[in-house]
């Protein structure tokens, strides 16, 4: 940490201020230095660029981006400031791809949502965003939404118009002598979802892909603004069904941040609990798409079965399966009624039941570790140079959990370790899985007892500790806080205004982002058969992808 | 009359109609536990309705031809599938008395009529004049060439054993000693068989996590459900060939009949439906490495096999 403090003294800084444990919060006076001093952290060690954040200040003149820095290794972060003029024609930027090929895409999304130039971007297209969109910046504060939308059938149209055009020129902009020809993979398509992948192919060969994301773009991050800080956690936990707990988790941890509210153990408890019982469901859902692509749906069906019960503990507690909305800023939004456990208690004691079978037939299954073992590979290097992040990071080898490095909730009191596999390849992001289910398993019952204890014990009131009242109206304010969300690393950064009712700015930035972004890397030279194991096996969420 | 009867009933259209709805309602029903599931249910007693319905309501759709194809090719290949798919019926000895063509070349006329159906699919692929039918139509043709070489060596085994083509005679020769010795033959013809039939872990040509449908992909209504019969027509000339040739057709236990011919054939099913419900799909190269590499080969073991076994114990005759 120090040694990033002296790296910044080098360069005019407006401060240089510690931030939480384990990250450094600076704001450069230029950003015509921002190269220089990206290219200085990079030798340092921090080697992930996270993401990149701009802020719109119309009063100021002034579009603030904000970079967060990771270094995977030793666990530094930094998050640099700098501010850039905000005026359309001014407002640009030195690229940091370059230096930082995570940070590809999350320039194209700041292009295309608030309009920032990245200069030597190699490949700067406007991304998630429909044809409707391009070049108008909809998250700037000006934008005017109900005057886009009044507009709707010249809309539709141009989305419509763009589509044929590129379809009816797919193979006429290719060389006419080769066999080559663009496919589409998605996003009606079986084992897509609302993804694309334009996919150049030779016969069964893959060319290169092409991801087209933006089909289910919900423009959450703007939504949020329009709700207050309550009623953000129904945009929040939408990002995506599967993992809904832990992303409302990070929202609200950071608008406590702000508030400057401690919650109670218990509440910090509840959410180790509920959080372990989505991802699980999530988990789930991710070892049995695997197998589904492979064409056999027997696990799926089997996991499914399994997955039920711990559904059914999710709705005895916030009567819904899958949208809880069940976190709240100050705590969990309900308080515990002790028969609930019962049901957990069922669905714990299924899961033992089951869990031995699947690991023996499919696990262990010879034709899937055949096909699986040699696809897909990334090395630790990529990991860190791409910024990738949960199960896919841990699958190469590569130590990093934000439960661990950075204990959010109850974590810093569990007993859990590192899960990490050597390869890198489909099958250990495959097994990656399991071995976090029978984790997540235990942290469950770790949770489970010690609530148990806690309750017993008087220490604990299930039905009123549940909450800390959080005020309405927030202070300005800025926080970012980090969750190890089911599919990756989730990075939520809230800015508020002064007495502010509502969120001015929250970024969310998606794992999901970065896997999508690995996709041509990985599947160049490969087979048609390899994509969709490749494809699922990043596990990513395309309702994370666009937000 | 009698001719009229066997086009029409038995074994000829309604039979292969109910064997396609009986055969679909017991892959489903068999599947269902498998993956923790009821299955069907509600239609009939334990749900035997429902594929009866499924199919009427295929029916009733609208058949939509895609602009830019031959409507010709496109509508007359699942048709021209259909028949060829039922038209081995007419040269398995379902009982004693009944192969409808009695020939002394039946096993030719078997190998033959199943070997041109996948030509028939790629067609039906190829004049789709959609890219991932191509690519379906292209796998069918690479994987039909590569499984048909073991599919037919496996299947002359019998031929070579008893030294004649004439399925009746090979049914009434066998025996449990002819049954061992054929064996091999057998499991080669099996495996040849999931890939010849498309099924997993061969379920490469209608990869629909890769290229959706396959050739399917354009079919709807009638179309689709032609194609879907000429599917289960050739599971059951391909079940039967299995039965006949090497499982001893209609002979049974107490006595002889069509209800032990069927009884095999279900057995068979329910072995390709446990495998289909535990195994994972493998690549087309991996396909082809493995055919190439191992299943031809064997396959060619296996022939010298059966010559030496005829010498040691049928004396060479």
């Amino acid at each position: 940490m120090e040694k990033i403090k002296t790296l910044l003294e080098q360069f005019e800084t407006e401060y240089v201020e510690d931030y939480k444990k384990i990250w450094i919060k600076t704001k450069l006076s230029s950003s015509n230095d921002l190269l220089a001093v990206a290219a200085a952290l990079k030798k340092e060690g921090l080697r992930s660029l996270s993401t990149v954040s701009p802020t719109d200040f119309p009063e100021r003149e002034v579009m603030e981006l904000n970079y967060f820095f990771e270094d995977l290794r030793t666990k530094r972060n930094l998050w640099l400031k700098c501010d850039i003029p905000r005026a359309l024609e001014q407002c640009e930027i030195e690229s940091l791809t370059p230096l930082f090929p995570s940070a590809s895409w999350h320039e194209r999304e700041a292009y295309s949502m608030f309009g920032v130039r990245f200069l030597n971007h190699p490949d700067l297209r406007p991304i998630i965003v429909s044809e409707d969109f391009v070049g108008k910046t909809p998250f700037r504060k000006d934008f005017d939404w109900e005057k886009h939308e009044k507009d709707v059938t010249n809309n539709i149209q141009m989305i419509v118009d763009a589509f044929k055009n590129e379809q009816a020129n797919n193979e006429i902009n290719l060389d006419s002598e080769s066999s080559e020809t663009v496919l589409n993979w998605g996003p009606t398509h079986p084992a897509s979802g609302p993804i694309r992948l334009r996919i150049h192919t030779d016969g069964e060969d893959v060319i290169s892909v092409d991801p087209d994301i933006g089909y289910v773009w919900r423009a959450l991050e703007y939504l949020v603004t329009k709700k207050d800080f309550v009623g953000a956690i129904v945009a929040v936990e939408r990002l995506c069904f599967m993992d809904n707990i832990n992303s409302m988790v990070g929202y609200s941890m950071a608008v406590e941040e702000i508030a400057g509210t401690k919650i109670t153990p218990f509440a910090k408890w509840m959410r180790v609990l509920l959080g372990e019982t989505a991802r699980m469901s999530s988990h789930f859902m991710g070892l049995g798409g695997f197998f589904n692509n492979l064409g056999l749906h027997t696990l799926f069906m089997w996991n499914m079965d399994i997955r039920e019960y711990f559904l059914d503990f999710l709705e005895s507690y916030s009567g819904a399966r899958i949208a809880t909305a069940a976190i709240e800023p100050g705590g969990v939004r309900y308080g515990l009624d002790m028969t609930m456990l019962d049901e957990l208690q069922k669905a714990l004691n299924k899961f033992d039941n089951g869990i031995d079978d699947i690991y023996t037939i499919f696990v262990k299954n010879p034709t899937m570790k055949m096909r699986s073992y040699d696809v897909g590979i990334l090395s630790t290097e990529e990991v860190e140079i791409y910024g990738l992040s949960g199960i896919v990071a841990r699958g190469s080898g590569v130590e990093t959990d934000i439960r661990i490095d950075e204990p959010y909730a109850a974590y810093d009191e569990v007993d859990m370790k590192y899960i990490t596999q050597k390869d890198g390849s489909a099958y250990d992001r495959f097994v990656m899985l399991f071995e976090e289910l029978k984790q997540s398993v235990k942290i469950i019952k770790q949770a489970k007892k010690r609530i148990e204890d806690g309750v017993a014990s008087g220490e604990f009131n299930p039905t009123k500790d549940h909450m800390v009242k959080v005020p309405k109206k927030l202070p300005k304010g800025e926080a970012i806080s980090r969750v190890e969300w089911a599919r990756g690393e989730v990075l939520m950064h809230l800015v508020t205004e002064e007495k502010a009712k509502s969120p001015y700015r929250l970024k969310l930035r998606a794992p999901s982002f970065n896997h999508t972004m690995m996709l041509d890397h990985l599947l160049k030279g490969q087979t048609l058969s390899d994509i969709p194991l490749v494809f699922c096996s990043l596990y990513f969420c395309q309702g994370y992808l666009d937000r | 009359m009698e001719t009229l009867i066997q086009a029409f009933i038995f074994p000829g259209l309604l039979y292969v109609l109910l064997w396609t709805v009986g055969l679909f309602w017991f892959f489903r029903k068999f599947m269902a536990p498998l993956h923790k599931r009821v299955g069907p249910y509600f239609n009939g007693p334990a749900g035997s309705y429902q594929t009866l319905f499924d199919l009427s309501k295929l029916l009733t759709k609208e058949s939509i031809t895609p602009h830019g194809v031959n409507p010709y090719l496109f509508s007359m290949m699942p048709l021209l599938a259909v028949i060829t798919a039922m038209l081995p019926a007419a040269f398995i000895p379902w009982t004693e008395h009944l192969p409808v063509v009695v020939t002394s070349y039946g096993l030719l006329a078997l190998i033959v009529l199943i070997g041109i159906e996948p030509f028939l699919l790629f067609l039906t692929g190829f004049g789709s004049n959609n890219k991932y039918s191509f690519l379906g139509g292209i796998r069918v043709l690479t994987q039909a060439i590569s499984m048909e070489t073991a599919f037919f060596l496996a299947a002359l085994s019998p031929a070579l054993l008893f030294g004649t083509m004439n399925l009746s005679i090979i049914v009434e020769q066998s025996s449990w000693l002819s049954f061992l010795i054929l064996l091999p033959g057998f499991l080669l013809y099996f495996i040849a068989l999931l890939g010849l039939l498309e099924q997993p872990p061969f379920n490469i040509p209608d990869a629909e996590q890769e290229i959706v449908y396959g050739f399917y992909t354009e079919y709807s209504g009638t179309n689709y459900f032609l194609l879907k019969l000429a599917e289960f027509a050739e599971f059951m000339a391909v079940f039967a060939g299995a039965v006949t040739l090497f499982l001893g057709g209609y002979k049974g236990i107490l006595f002889d009949g069509y209800t032990f011919l069927f009884i095999k054939m279900l057995l068979i099913a329910v072995v390709m439906m446990t495998i289909r419900a535990a195994t994972p799909r493998i690549t087309l190269k991996q396909m082809l490495s493995f055919s190439w590499r191992y299943l031809v080969p064997i396959s060619l073991l296996n022939v010298a096999w059966i010559m030496m076994a005829k010498i040691l114990f049928f004396g060479g005759v």
